[in-house]
């Protein structure tokens, strides 16, 4: 705008952060719907870079009112666009009003900056970081924004409880299962098995879906959205009573983030394994179970480059993970299904319940 | 099971749509593979599996796409090997990796063949890897996909499962011999009994599945789903097979673990075509000391099967091979292996039987077959085995109250498989007598069927030659055999008739041959009780058993004719031996209303009695010593007993004239009758055939007789001839008239012709009484008649023989007379023919 009015000098705006070679970079989407890379950043860390103020036209005098760069942390609610929170707001001043005549750099260091929400992008609710470089004029400011992305690490101790239930619907169902957590941390592995207890339903197959939950806003205004994330099929056909299927289902196969309650006073995500059965009809019965996704510091490399990991290796491959049930149970013989009479032949309407 | 079975056709084109994909898909994937893009092959493997996830194919058509995916597999697995061998390490997490795969048959099938990529680049843990694939497959619980799905974990792998431990020798030697560059083997983990554990478990699974498939669908598909299940049996039967084919597996594993972990499976899963087929599998897979070690157990589990197992075919099946490789192989073992076996399966059976009262009892007769089967081949000493199982089954058959078994109904077949089994082991009947329970199962046959093995028992003996040297053994056969040699209470009337009647009595009668004592007076009590024994069957056993009895004296006789000078008291036994023989014939006569037979018969004897006379008279000569009066008086008896029969029982005239005919020829061929027994004999001929019921007999009978007193010998004459002429013209003077008055002009022409060569016969051999005038006469006659006769072609024959005995005629004369002169120089006194001959 400065320039279509002939007030001379411009000048673009380029926001270096330090270490880009080696910092890491995290395909997300961004406003606009295409993916971008963005920087990742961990809580406590520094943000640090320069500023590059470049003019357009050489040997010109650039004028402002001073420089300034600002990192926020911001929750933006669709339904509400203008209600935007800033929950973090840091403010460098990098030049006191005056004259541009050349390109000019300007260091610009946060410290140890508190970043205590991860990034998200959800359905009605944004959580993002960004800096933004504003360069203030008399009457347009030339502003610059770059998205950061930040990862909250969690820690839970290993010895988590597993969760254990029996469910069922009389007479018809009665399955017992069990997973091996209920605090998953991304690139976890959920491991499982469920008893069949009682079948008399004709189950054509079984999955587990992970649900993913967004709560948003408070009392009245309250926004609840979910979506299935991800479907992973168990069991394929009818078992009977007193089969037992494992259940192996790795997290890292999907785009998942990690469950954030009360983010801001704003919004909560949650997930939810639910397993659901199909029966011949297509009617589904299910059981939801909320587990907690938590984002974990990446492996240390252990050891590395030495012989005894490759040792280790041979004992043990990953994949293979398996469920060690911490009290074991007593579970009935599989049985023929010669032995329970009506297996296969109750009626529809028995089962038309869902769990 | 598949929700839509529809039918061929369309079965035929969801499988074509099925394989064009999985054509397709592959056909990608070996793209991506050889531009090293593992994870975009993997991409397209899964795609390609999709097409496993059908619901839409029957088992058959399934199997086929099966077929197809599992050879692309083959391939990536194949290729994976290739590209990875070198550096294992590269796989990195693909095993993770496959697992992030949704739907959860692509994903099994491809965990397999990525775990058998594991093992063959030796990466990771066999024994873990193996277990954890057995375990995940748990997941498919649709028993057809989940079949196939674990066929293939078989499959894939096959060649890796720890067998042998790998001692260092081994991987040394295996890779010396590699080219270099090849990675060198690793020991890898895991030994036999993980392998054990893995091919349990999937068989165990499998098993479910398959029995599982019984019990989805509609029940009206009941047969349909059988069909179905046993195309698929093979693949639950392929872990068997692998289990067998452990090198590294011991009779001791298998006795801890392998077979108890089997027959639990089996006997739980309580499925009729399951148990049946698996327990038939473990008899054909495993090795036959697994089974000798194992017996108990395995024949315990047979008992707790479901009541419509054909515990018959198992058994049977274990018992025949196990009995075949006692029998050939352990030879040297110790006695008390062999001895448990019978008593074991015995016990069994037993005990079987017992828990199962609806088992048919043709499959009850049919176990008892393997079991005397066992008994009589492996036991040839222990006949007590044998007899306890054959009292064992007549102990069922009595509780049963089951009597009268049909001889070709499926117990009687049964029955006769299993009383046949000692007589073709034992090869000697008599040995049977020595089971006493043998005869008794025997009795519950029907008439036909206790034939049919008394039939079966006397074609043994002959073949075998089993000779009855005593009375015991005479016995024995005869109360084995009873059902042939006398009524039962169970034959029915018309029994006789039958063609097997006749063969069953002819078998009889040649197993008579067989009594041979070792001597002739044990030899003779034999045969005198075995007639006793065979005098009880009735007129129509008679005629067929008593003749070779009857022979079998004849030949003691002759025997015995040559000892005379070693018994004191020959004489008389040797007239006893001839009694006796009269009383059986008598008896044909009497009982079995015969007339030819017993007629020929009581010739034949006195022609033995010729011959044995013969000998006797030459005996005589030198030992001067014994007369004949015994002999001739034998022979007398024996010839008027012919005679009688003759006159009173032999009915039909043209036997008549053949009987006539015999008895001239016997009486022709006796030398040594005293001439007051030879009288009385020729006369009854003579009589007799003048006594014949139509003319032209009379006349060739009469003809006959006069030979009697031509060539006949009496003792008196010292063997020449009586040459009684007067008596010869006689007699064919009579038939001479007799011919005259026979009305038919063809028959009458017959007759004179015969005459005429009688004639021309006694003038030929120098009868003295034969007048040449009468010859004429009968000539000219003969000749009138000839031009009577119409023309006709036996009129042509008659006239040809006319001229031929004619011309005969005049050779005749002109011989005599020749001779007449020569001996008219020679010889003036010719021999008088007897003068006291008495005229007719």
């Amino acid at each position: 705008m400065a320039m279509l009015f002939g007030f001379g000098q411009s000048a673009d705006i380029q926001i270096r952060l330090s270490n880009e070679d080696t910092r890491k970079v995290i395909k997300s989407r961004g406003d606009d719907g295409n993916m971008h890379d963005n920087f990742l950043y961990y809580d406590g860390e520094s943000v640090t870079g320069t500023v590059q103020v470049n003019l357009k036209k050489a040997n010109h005098k650039f004028e402002h009112q001073g420089i300034r760069i600002e990192f926020i942390g911001q929750i933006e609610v669709y339904y509400d666009r203008g209600n935007q929170q800033d929950f973090i707001s840091l403010t460098r001043e990098l030049a006191r009003p005056g004259d541009l005549t050349q390109n000019a750099q300007f260091p610009f260091e946060f410290n140890n900056v508190e970043k205590p929400f991860e990034t998200y992008m959800g359905t009605n609710v944004k959580l993002r970081y960004f800096l933004r470089v504003t360069v203030i004029r008399r009457l347009t400011d030339l502003t610059k924004e770059i998205d950061l992305v930040v990862h909250a690490l969690s820690s839970y101790p290993d010895n988590d409880k597993s969760i254990k239930m029996e469910v069922g619907i009389e007479d018809c169902l009665h399955i017992e299962f069990e997973y091996n957590k209920n605090k998953y941390h991304l690139q976890d592995v959920i491991v499982g098995k469920i008893y069949f207890l009682l079948v008399r339903i004709k189950i054509k197959y079984m999955e587990i879906a992970i649900l993913k939950t967004e709560i948003v806003g408070s009392g009245p205004n309250t926004f609840k959205e979910s979506e299935t994330v991800a479907k992973f099929e168990i069991m394929d056909g009818a078992p009977v009573r007193g089969e037992s299927i494992p259940i192996r289902l790795f997290l890292a196969g999907y785009d998942l983030a990690p469950s954030m309650r009360d983010v801001g006073k704003k919004f909560s995500v949650k997930y939810f394994l639910n397993l659901v059965l199909i029966d011949e009809e297509d009617r589904r019965y299910f059981k939801q179970q909320e587990v907690t996704l938590w984002r974990k510091a990446d492996k240390v490399m252990r050891r590395p480059g030495s012989d005894e990991a490759e040792e280790e290796l041979q004992t043990s491959i990953p994949g293979t993970q398996k469920f060690t049930a911490p009290a074991p149970v007593e579970h009935p013989k599989p049985e023929s299904p010669r032995s329970d009479p009506k297996s296969g032949s109750t009626s529809p309407d028995d089962n038309s319940d869902s769990s | 099971m598949y929700d839509n079975p529809g039918n061929t056709t369309d079965q035929e084109k969801f499988l074509d749509q099925s394989i064009r994909v999985v054509k397709t898909e592959s056909f990608e994937m070996k793209r991506c593979l050889d531009k090293g893009k593992t994870m975009d092959a993997l991409k397209h493997a899964l795609q390609m599996l999709n097409e496993m996830r059908t619901a839409e194919l029957s088992p058959k058509f399934y199997y086929r796409l099966y077929m197809d995916t599992m050879h692309e597999l083959q391939c990536l697995e194949v290729s994976l090997i290739q590209e990875y061998a070198q550096e294992p390490a590269k796989l990195g997490n693909l095993y993770e990796c496959v697992q992030y795969a949704s739907a959860i048959i692509p994903r099994l099938y491809l965990l397999v063949t990525i775990g058998g990529v594991f093992i063959k680049c030796g990466l990771g843990s066999r024994k873990e890897i193996l277990k954890d694939l057995v375990e995940m497959c748990r997941g498919v619980q649709h028993p057809l996909r989940g079949l196939f799905l674990r066929n293939y974990l078989m499959q894939c792998t096959r060649s890796v499962l720890p067998d042998l431990p790998e001692t260092e020798d081994m991987l040394l030697a295996h890779n010396n011999t590699l080219p270099k560059g090849a990675p060198a083997l690793k020991p890898r983990d895991g030994t036999v009994e993980d392998t054990i554990d893995f091919v349990l478990i999937n068989f165990a699974e499998m098993n479910k599945l398959w029995v599982r498939m019984q019990h989805q669908g509609p029940s009206k598909e009941k047969e349909k789903r059988e069909k179905d299940r046993l195309e698929l049996r093979i693949l639950v039967g392929t872990n068997l097979v692998r289990l067998a084919q452990l090198e590294a597996l011991t009779e001791e594993m298998y006795v801890r673990d392998v077979l108890p972990s089997i027959l639990e499976q089996i006997v739980s899963c309580r499925d009729t075509i399951s148990q049946e087929y698996l327990m038939e599998c473990v008899i054909q897979v495993f090795a036959d000391d697994f089974h000798l070690a194992t017996l108990n157990e395995f024949l315990n589990a047979c008992g707790q099967l479901q009541q419509e197992v054909n515990i018959k075919i198992l058994l049977i099946a274990l018992v025949d091979r196990l009995a075949l490789y006692t029998n050939s192989s352990i030879e040297g073992q110790p006695a008390p292996t062999k001895m448990q076996l019978f008593e074991i399966f015995s016990e069994q059976a037993t005990s079987l039987i017992k828990n199962r009262p609806d088992m048919p009892m043709d499959d009850i007769v049919a176990l008892h077959v393997s079991l005397v089967s066992l008994a009589v081949k492996c036991y040839p000493d222990r006949l007590d085995y044998a007899d306890m199982t054959f009292l064992g089954l007549r102990q069922v058959i009595e509780e049963k109250g089951i009597t009268d078994i049909e001889a070709f109904g499926k117990v009687g077949r049964e029955l006769t498989k299993l009383l046949n089994i000692p007589i073709d082991e034992y090869k000697n009947v008599l040995r049977l007598s020595e089971l006493p329970e043998y005869i008794k199962v025997m009795s519950y046959f029907d008439y036909r069927g206790q034939c049919n093995i008394a039939s079966y028992m006397v074609q043994n003996m002959l073949e075998e030659e089993t000779i009855l040297r005593h009375q015991e053994d005479v016995d024995a056969a005869f109360s084995l055999i009873s059902s042939l040699l006398r009524d039962q209470e169970k034959q029915p009337d018309n029994s006789h008739e039958t063609e097997e009647f006749a063969d069953e009595q002819n078998l009889v009668a040649r197993l008579l041959h067989l009594i041979r004592a070792d001597d002739v007076d044990s030899q003779f009590l034999l045969l005198n009780s075995a007639r006793k024994v065979l005098g009880e069957g009735g007129r129509h056993r008679l005629r067929y058993t008593l003749p070779p009895i009857i022979f079998e004296l004849y030949r003691l006789v002759l025997q015995f004719a040559d000892m005379k000078d070693e018994d004191e008291k020959w004489d008389a036994k040797i007239r006893k031996m001839f009694v006796c023989a009269m009383g059986t014939i008598g008896a044909l006569v009497s009982t079995a209303e015969l007339a030819e037979l017993p007629m020929k018969l009581y010739l034949n004897v006195s022609s033995f009695c010729k011959q044995h006379s013969m000998k006797n008279f030459q005996g005589a000569i030198t030992a001067d010593r014994v007369p004949f009066e015994d002999n001739h008086t034998v022979v007398y008896e024996f010839v008027s007993k012919a005679l009688s029969i003759l006159e009173d029982d032999v009915v039909d005239s043209r036997d008549r004239v053949r009987c006539l005919q015999l008895t001239v020829g016997t009486l022709l061929k006796t030398t040594h009758l005293p001439e007051e027994n030879w009288q009385p004999l020729a006369n009854q001929a003579v009589l007799a055939a003048a006594k014949m019921f139509k003319k032209p007999d009379q006349v060739r009978s009469l003809v006959t007789v006069a030979a009697l007193y031509w060539h006949g010998k009496t003792l008196e004459t010292n063997g020449e001839k009586l040459r009684n002429g007067k008596k010869v013209v006689d007699i064919l003077r009579k038939s001479a008239k007799i011919a005259k008055e026979c009305l038919e002009p063809l028959v009458q022409q017959q007759l004179f012709i015969q005459l005429l060569s009688a004639y021309t016969y006694y003038y030929e051999d120098n009868c003295p009484e034969i007048n040449v005038d009468h010859i004429e006469e009968l000539i000219s006659r003969t000749q009138d008649n000839a031009v009577q006769l119409d023309v006709s072609a036996e009129a042509d024959s008659l006239e040809k023989q006319l001229g031929e005995a004619i011309r005969r005629l005049q050779l005749a004369k002109l011989d005599v007379a020749a001779s007449q002169v020569s001996s008219a120089r020679a010889e003036p006194d010719l021999p008088q023919p007897p003068s006291e001959n008495e005229g007719l």
